[in-house]
């Protein structure tokens, strides 16, 4: 499979895997927190404080919160970002479920958020059995990825009894949409993506062509690739279906037909 | 409220002191909801000299101190309180449809406000599908035409499609997203709205500043240039003696012995239950809130609900196709700038006889934030891991349209009472069943395939889309006949003479506009009706079916005597 029909001027063939960097993404230098003086009080308030503090783990106990973090540093993963410039996910997650934040609905075909993360625990351990003889945790980086893939491509081989409790393809996008519900919300985030972040009461006066803010910066693009061995680096352009019910199948099929 | 002077936006405070009622004090009305219909019925009902309170569930925002420019900050604005959602088709539900706090879903819309079409209002008629409208599109233009203007509505001089019309405030400057969707419309010579209908201010209007183009129009509009009723009508209201009691949710209507309701129960912050007295009560807790409401009110008489004579409450839901069709272009685009919507094409609303559905769509643009585009990327790409990293790098390079298609209303898309999950006041929550037919995947198809046509037209390089759906209406549909509706055409049940429902539930249908300004324009068209029936609404069980007329009299301050001619 190639792994996108126009790769335009994304990808350079020759690309390779980048050291660590403070800031990953095409904005060299740009910062939002740069521009803090720019924000209202209480915006500023909310965002520092979330990159002041990062909440304690309460609600996973220590095994779990050490399987979580291995397992979101495949959903969301920051080895391409020196230590102290990694976002935290999974305290945030944990965070979120201890407070038993929802987004304000569960769908029916669906335990609660609390539970499915404990079952989905329990899901991918026996997926790294099954598939290698040994829990998630044990496993090389390679053999990690091919479990998770299995998960998100909705074709898990084991724990069936804990798949007829939950949909496959809603437990997946629970757990990469918290994943991307904190890592987001950082401004570390946005300067990597060149998100101009918060702009009241200041205002963006440049609407058109995509042009930068005096404050904001240009792209500078560079060619880069994920580590040996990633499957995450493959995305697909699926239009086949039009209803959101049947969005997930078309994974599934792909892997019939191929 | 505390005692620093309560903000609205960044020019406009609340400095009096409210009123406040007891709560054995039997007042004429009791509203329960404060959001797009609540906001504006309390404004129109205190004008007008009733004494009338609203309950409301969430906060009565400060937004100086209490909104934030942030997607993750804001999530206190959508109704986040426990909901199922089930069906073949599940809405997502939360902050995609569901608003919470004074001014509801009108804080948190992007404020698109197309008008419904004459056509809406006889879909029966015309196209055999759905049913028609109690009311006709001529009953319901003089309260558009006011609401635009109480709003007010920023928009294009001419606009034309379903009744042509103008708006009285100017168009907003384009943003990249915009500016594709004009790209990719011209280049198939189909017609385009440009800058508008949005109910954001062009320019500053009373005490309520200019937009900044900040894109954080779903987050609240922290500036005070995106309309909702907590800066439209609720100062107003408060001004005119109405009295708003915030976190306080009402979870049972009280019905007395003579047929009668005789007001609200209702648990307060800390969970302490209260009553409060009233000679009528209007429900405005929106489509799923408002079933809900009711349902939780059955009694002796009313054993599967309140006004559920019919069996219909909670029936007939309806959420639009709102598929996301996202492209990606060699350009850069930065969509987080300028308001989501600012630019749209009702070109495909009408049923042609050429498709094999009835009913049409829309095209408007999006301008997802950060969070929301990882989660597109997410469905529409099936991206994770390095993907997403290497797709989200990408953000400013993407543009967004949603597909706006109507969705048929079904009896079996209903809310009824979850028999499993109950909320933090143990009281059963909604269960929501959604589930498409025929007529609604044939739409979502040709409309889906539409956008991207536009799209790729636009120049994209690469087009994606995730499947999704936007708004909700209906539930506690409006209609002639007592046997399928719950009220009738002025929002009055058909079963209880002093018990009203008002917001999006009384939708029989819903075109492919968004609702906001319909909801809105319906609610100050109950509120003249009340007005007219007088003390009768509080004695009798009379049903006045007479069309009120309409008063210019009890808009807010600053609505007249501004914006431009209007060309019809």
């Amino acid at each position: 499979m190639s792994r996108r029909a126009d790769d335009g001027p994304r990808t350079h063939p020759a690309g390779h895997v980048l050291p660590p960097r403070e800031q990953p993404g095409y904005y060299r230098g740009f910062s939002t927190l740069a521009q803090q003086h720019a924000w209202d009080e209480h915006t500023r308030e909310v965002v520092l404080g979330r990159v002041a503090t990062v909440p304690p783990i309460r609600f996973f106990d220590d095994a779990a919160a050490r399987f979580w973090t291995l397992v979101f540093d495949h959903l969301l993963p920051q080895s391409d970002r020196t230590s102290e410039r990694r976002i935290p996910i999974v305290n945030v997650v944990d965070a979120r479920l201890y407070e038993d934040r929802t987004p304000g609905y569960r769908f029916a075909e669906m335990p609660t958020d609390r539970d499915a993360y404990h079952l989905g625990h329990e899901a991918i351990d026996d997926e790294a059995r099954t598939r290698y003889g040994a829990d998630f945790g044990e496993l090389e980086y390679e053999q990690r990825e091919n479990v998770l893939a299995a998960i998100h491509d909705g074709e898990p081989r084991a724990a069936a009894a804990v798949w007829k409790q939950m949909s496959v393809h809603r437990f997946w996008q629970l757990i990469v949409g918290d994943a991307i519900d904190a890592y987001y919300a950082h401004p570390w985030a946005w300067d990597e993506i060149g998100f101009g972040g918060p702009a009241y009461p200041r205002a963006y006066t440049r609407l058109e062509r995509g042009d930068p803010e005096p404050w904001e910066v240009r792209e500078q693009r560079y060619a880069w690739s994920a580590p040996p061995g990633a499957r995450s680096d493959e995305t697909e352009n699926v239009h086949a279906f039009s209803v959101e019910s049947e969005q997930h199948r078309s994974h599934a099929k792909k892997a019939h037909d191929e | 409220m505390s005692n620093a002077r309560h903000m609205l936006g960044s020019m406009q405070s609340i400095d009096a002191p409210m009123q406040r009622y007891a709560e054995n004090d039997a007042i004429d009305y009791v509203i329960a909801g404060v959001g797009a219909a609540g906001g504006v019925l309390l404004q129109r009902l205190a004008r007008a000299g009733f004494r009338v309170v609203g309950l409301e569930a969430g906060p009565f925002w400060d937004t100086e101190r209490q909104w934030v420019s942030d997607e993750a900050g804001s999530h206190q604005l959508y109704w986040e309180d426990p909901r199922v959602t089930g069906g073949t088709d599940p809405l997502a539900l939360g902050a995609n449809n569901s608003g919470k706090g004074v001014g509801g879903g009108s804080v948190h819309w992007a404020a698109f406000t197309p008008r419904l079409h004459p056509s809406d209002f006889e879909v029966y008629t015309r196209d055999g599908v759905g049913v028609d409208w109690p009311l006709t599109y001529d009953e319901l233009r003089p309260y558009y035409e006011l609401l635009e203007l109480e709003m007010p509505v920023s928009g294009p001089a001419y606009y034309p499609w379903g009744h042509p019309h103008g708006y009285p405030y100017g168009p907003h400057p384009m943003g990249g997203v915009g500016n594709a969707l004009i790209r990719g419309c011209s280049a198939l010579d189909i017609p385009v709205s440009i800058g508008g209908p949005v109910a954001i201010l062009a320019g500053s209007h009373g005490d309520r500043p200019h937009c900044i183009y900040r894109g954080f129009c779903i987050q609240g509009c922290k500036v005070g240039a995106k309309a909702s009723t907590l800066i439209t009508h609720v100062p107003d209201a408060i001004d005119n003696g109405a009295e708003i009691r915030d976190r306080s949710m009402v979870f049972r209507v009280a019905l007395g012995a003579d047929g009668r309701v005789t007001g609200v129960h209702y648990f307060d912050e800390d969970g302490r239950e209260h009553v409060q007295r009233a000679k009528a009560v209007i429900v405005c807790g929106y489509a799923i809130e408002t079933p809900r409401l009711l349902l939780n009110s059955s009694c002796a008489g009313f054993e599967s609900g309140l006004a559920n004579s019919s069996g219909t409450l909670g029936r007939y839901l309806m959420a639009q196709a709102g598929n996301l069709i996202l492209g990606r272009f060699d350009e850069l685009v930065r969509m987080y700038k300028a308001p989501p919507a600012h630019a749209l094409t009702e070109e495909f609303y009408e049923t042609d006889p050429r498709n094999d559905f009835a009913r049409g769509f829309a095209i408007q643009t999006v301008g997802p934030l950060p969070i929301a585009f990882g989660k597109q990327m997410m469905a529409a790409k099936k991206a994770w891991g390095w993907g997403l990293r290497r797709e989200m790098m990408d953000y400013n390079h993407w543009a967004a349209f949603g597909l706006l298609g109507e969705i048929l209303p079904w009896s079996d898309n209903r809310v009824t009472l979850s028999e499993t999950d109950t909320d933090r006041f143990g009281l059963p929550v909604a269960h929501v069943a959604f589930n498409l037919h025929d007529n609604d995947r044939r739409l979502i198809k040709a409309g889906k395939e539409k956008t991207l046509e536009v799209m790729w037209a636009a120049g994209a390089r690469e087009v994606v889309q995730e499947a999704r759906y936007a708004h909700l209406v209906g539930g506690a549909r409006m209609g002639n006949d007592p046997a399928t509706s719950v009220v009738d055409k002025f929002g009055r049940t058909h079963d209880v003479p002093n018990l009203f429902v008002c917001d999006g539930s009384v939708l029989p249908t819903q075109g492919s506009a968004n609702p906001g300004l319909t909801i809105q324009a319906l609610a100050a068209r109950t509120a003249d009706y009340l007005i007219s029936c007088g003390a009768s609404i509080f004695t009798g069980d009379a049903r006045d079916m007479t069309t009120p007329p309409v008063r210019t009299s009890l808009s807010p301050p600053a609505t007249w005597g501004k914006g431009v001619p209007r060309l019809t």
